[in-house]
């Protein structure tokens, strides 16, 4: 027989894994919104958007009723510690897909956003998210590294970018807008690649204890 | 139980304690009063006796002895003559007194009540003396409480002790009768030896573990049996709860949603798979009505239909059903991409030779241009029929029914045929026609093998450059009929190579008329060895040549 409170623990893993599902698909949507001026995928982004927020604020309230009530220790403390941390980088991976969606307005019929290595940069962030998702879901240490290691390749990514852009601006006049917005948005997913890189630290942390290899 | 048992052993003990105490005061307060009455008696005697002999002097000695006796003498008038607890004449007269009266009757007399002399409860003893006085002895009742009183604390002590020996008594009786009850064998009714109260109880338990461990037992089979078809379903099969919880699961669904391992504890669906298709279709069934959608999972296609669990009214879960449709989805994008090739392929021609009709009917060709047109318009339909002709063979080699019935057939003879067919075409085209074929027989349906080598080797021809080479080759390697045919032709791209087979594919898009075909040549090739479980390898190089192999089992 399960304990109340492992219920209630229980709840707080799967509403963590539906907020991250929906972070999930505020970018990727946003980054259809981008890549094929998908005015309907905009729209979802604005309203899934909402729906983090409103699971932060749900999630939270769980995760302080339950540390008030039941004042766990060990294991169960770093879960619902961890969960309370990795709300809050959710709820700006939502934002800054909504930023994405925002500015994807003015990019409308833009060529110049498939002239640089944006399209690949969104999949590897948007795959970095996946599996931060998935190795909180599974537990999986290996995968929450793999997080770590892609982060690299999408800094990289967004120096490319920058270059390709700086390129652009320098070779021909008329495209200082579009190369800046898309400068922007280069950033927007290199914050939400550092985001799935967080909740990638904060499940090694629920899971072993240590938060960047310290004990916390 | 325990409890209670001791609690009645206490309140029996506390209870016993109190009657025998008020017995054994009873009893002992009559001994003393008898023995108190008896001792007054015979005091009197020796006190009459000293009197009869020393007279009253021998009252005046008595009197500082007063503490325990009164003695009393009264005259046969009642008057008191002398008194040890009084002044004799302050004292009324005495003649009414019981014990007086049945003094001067009989003798002796007894009385036991209140003195108004001593206040006291009293008893009185009268001896009629020789000289006709009395002489009255009497004591106080209360010497006998007071005795009683003195063996109170004494009493007192014992009462506790006996109370605490049985307090003692009773914990260690009730945890007697206690220990035998605790240390049942409650998985094992039967075997107990224990209060034959008991027994009935535990025959019930027995029979009830009984059933309900044969219960158990169905029930387990019943689950077994359940998981074993379930776990030959192709098809996967999930159950989950209201809160979208995982009640049971076959090995299908796990590897349709791509999971390695589930745990023993009920797992949330959204650990499983959290895509937006599911949760919208979750959502919808567990507000009652079925669902379906398309999943994409590493790079399948899986179809979920969801039917909701509904019970009283109220859903109490749902059955999700996941069907693998890649191929099947694969298959209709096939089928629509042939739909509008084939219209494609079929308008060109006919659109040719309407035009050239039009011109003819409208009378605005010249009668000397009439033949080539005519020439044209015959090409085109020649070219519509080979296209309609390989149009029908595919579709019978797809339905596989009508076909003619397998027997040996004589590959290296029908090769040769071939080859000698494509000789013209070849030495038009001033190819060499090379040909190694050993003497080689399969099981098989003649026109499908026939028209598999013809395209083979005319597509060799066909794709090559001028002065080129084709060679086909047949031999047996093992327990297998390998036909090979190279050419030195303009050889597919790698990236192609896996496209070649699909119907309509041409490597040169442009359907141009320089190599006149239909794009089902290979189709029907491929086809045909699926007929005859014959395996298809493809070598090429650009510009260098092209490799066709085909492996017939034997």
């Amino acid at each position: 027989m399960r304990s109340r409170f492992d219920e209630e623990l229980n709840d707080l893993n799967n509403e963590l894994i539906l907020m991250g599902a929906l972070c999930e698909d505020a970018i990727s949507h946003a980054v259809t919104a981008l890549m094929e001026d998908d005015e309907e995928m905009r729209a979802k982004v604005f309203s899934v958007d909402s729906r983090i927020d409103a699971k932060e604020h749900d999630i939270e309230a769980r995760c302080l009723r339950l540390l008030l009530r039941q004042q766990p220790v060990a294991r169960d403390l770093r879960q619902i510690s961890s969960a309370m941390r990795m709300i809050s980088d959710m709820e700006r991976i939502g934002d800054q897909a909504g930023d994405i969606a925002e500015i994807s307005r003015y990019l409308r019929g833009s060529a110049l956003k498939k002239e640089v290595p944006l399209q690949q940069m969104a999949a590897v962030v948007i795959k970095m998210v996946s599996d931060s998702v998935d190795s909180f879901v599974h537990h999986d240490l290996q995968l929450a590294q793999q997080v770590l290691a892609d982060d690299d390749q999408a800094d990289q990514l967004f120096l490319d970018i920058k270059r390709g852009l700086v390129e652009k601006i320098a070779g021909s006049s008329g495209c200082g807008e579009s190369a800046l917005d898309l400068l922007m948005i280069s950033k927007y997913l290199e914050r939400i690649g550092v985001h799935a890189t967080n909740i990638s630290e904060w499940v090694y942390y629920a899971v072993t204890g240590e938060y960047k290899g310290e004990e916390l | 139980m325990k409890k209670k048992l001791l609690l009645y052993s206490c309140l029996l003990a506390v209870a016993a304690i109190i009657i025998t105490a008020v017995l054994i005061n009873i009893t002992v307060y009559r001994d003393f009063s008898d023995s108190m009455r008896e001792s007054v008696r015979l005091d009197a005697v020796n006190i009459s006796q000293a009197y009869g002999s020393y007279g009253e002097d021998y009252l005046e000695t008595v009197e500082g002895d007063s503490s325990t006796y009164r003695v009393t003498l009264i005259s046969e008038q009642g008057e008191v003559l002398f008194d040890t607890a009084a002044d004799a004449e302050s004292l009324a007269n005495h003649a009414d007194r019981p014990e007086v009266i049945a003094a001067l009757a009989d003798g002796a007399g007894e009385s036991t009540r209140y003195s108004e002399t001593l206040s006291r409860e009293t008893y009185y003893y009268a001896l009629a003396q020789a000289d006709g006085t009395i002489l009255r002895v009497a004591m106080t009742i209360d010497s006998v409480y007071a005795s009683l009183l003195a063996m109170l604390p004494l009493m007192l002590l014992i009462v506790v002790a006996v109370f605490i020996l049985s307090l003692l008594l009773a914990s260690w009786q009730s945890r007697r009768i206690i220990r035998p009850i605790n240390e049942l064998d409650l998985d094992h009714p039967a075997d107990n030896d224990i209060y034959p109260e008991l027994a009935p109880l535990l025959g019930r338990l027995q029979k009830q573990n009984e059933q309900i461990s044969a219960q158990m037992a169905r029930l387990r089979q019943a689950q077994n049996e359940f998981a074993e078809i379930t776990n030959h379903m192709r098809e996967g099969f999930l159950i989950i709860d209201d809160k979208e919880e995982v009640l049971s699961y076959n090995k299908s669904a796990l590897s349709l949603l791509d999971i390695a391992e589930i745990g023993e504890t009920p797992q949330h669906i959204l650990a499983l798979n959290r895509s937006e298709e599911l949760r919208g279709t979750l959502e919808r069934v567990l507000a009652g009505e079925s669902a379906e959608c398309l999943l994409n999972i590493a790079q399948r296609k899986v179809r979920l239909l969801a039917n909701p669990v509904v019970d009283q009214g109220q859903v109490k879960g749902a059955v999700l059903l996941l069907r693998d449709t890649t191929e099947q989805e694969e298959r209709e994008k096939l089928r629509r991409e042939f739909t509008a090739n084939v219209s494609h392929e079929l308008k060109t021609p006919l659109t040719s030779i309407s035009g050239y009709a039009e011109i003819i009917a409208n009378g605005l060709a010249r009668p000397e241009d009439v033949p080539r047109f005519a020439g044209s318009i015959y090409d085109e339909v020649q070219r519509l029929i080979s296209l309609i002709n390989d149009i029908i063979k595919l579709s019978r080699l797809d339905e596989e029914e009508g076909l003619p019935q397998r027997q040996q057939v004589d590959l290296a003879g029908l090769a040769e045929t071939v080859c000698e067919r494509l000789e013209p075409e070849a030495a038009r085209r001033r190819i060499m026609l090379e040909r190694q074929i050993a003497p080689c027989s399969v099981s098989g349906i003649e026109q499908v093998l026939e028209e598999m080598v013809y395209n083979l080797v005319d597509n060799a021809i066909k794709y090559n450059r001028p002065e080129g080479q084709v060679r086909v080759a047949l031999e047996r390697q093992g327990a297998e009929a390998v036909l090979s045919v190279s050419d030195s032709g303009i050889g597919i791209p790698e990236s192609e190579q896996e496209r070649i087979f699909e119907r309509f594919y041409r490597v040169d898009k442009s359907h141009s008329d320089n190599i006149p075909g239909t794009g089902l040549g290979l189709s029907i090739v491929k086809h045909g060895a699926m007929i005859h479980h014959a395996k298809i390898s493809v070598a090429s190089q650009v510009d260098k040549g092209t490799t066709v192999e085909v492996r017939f089992p034997l």
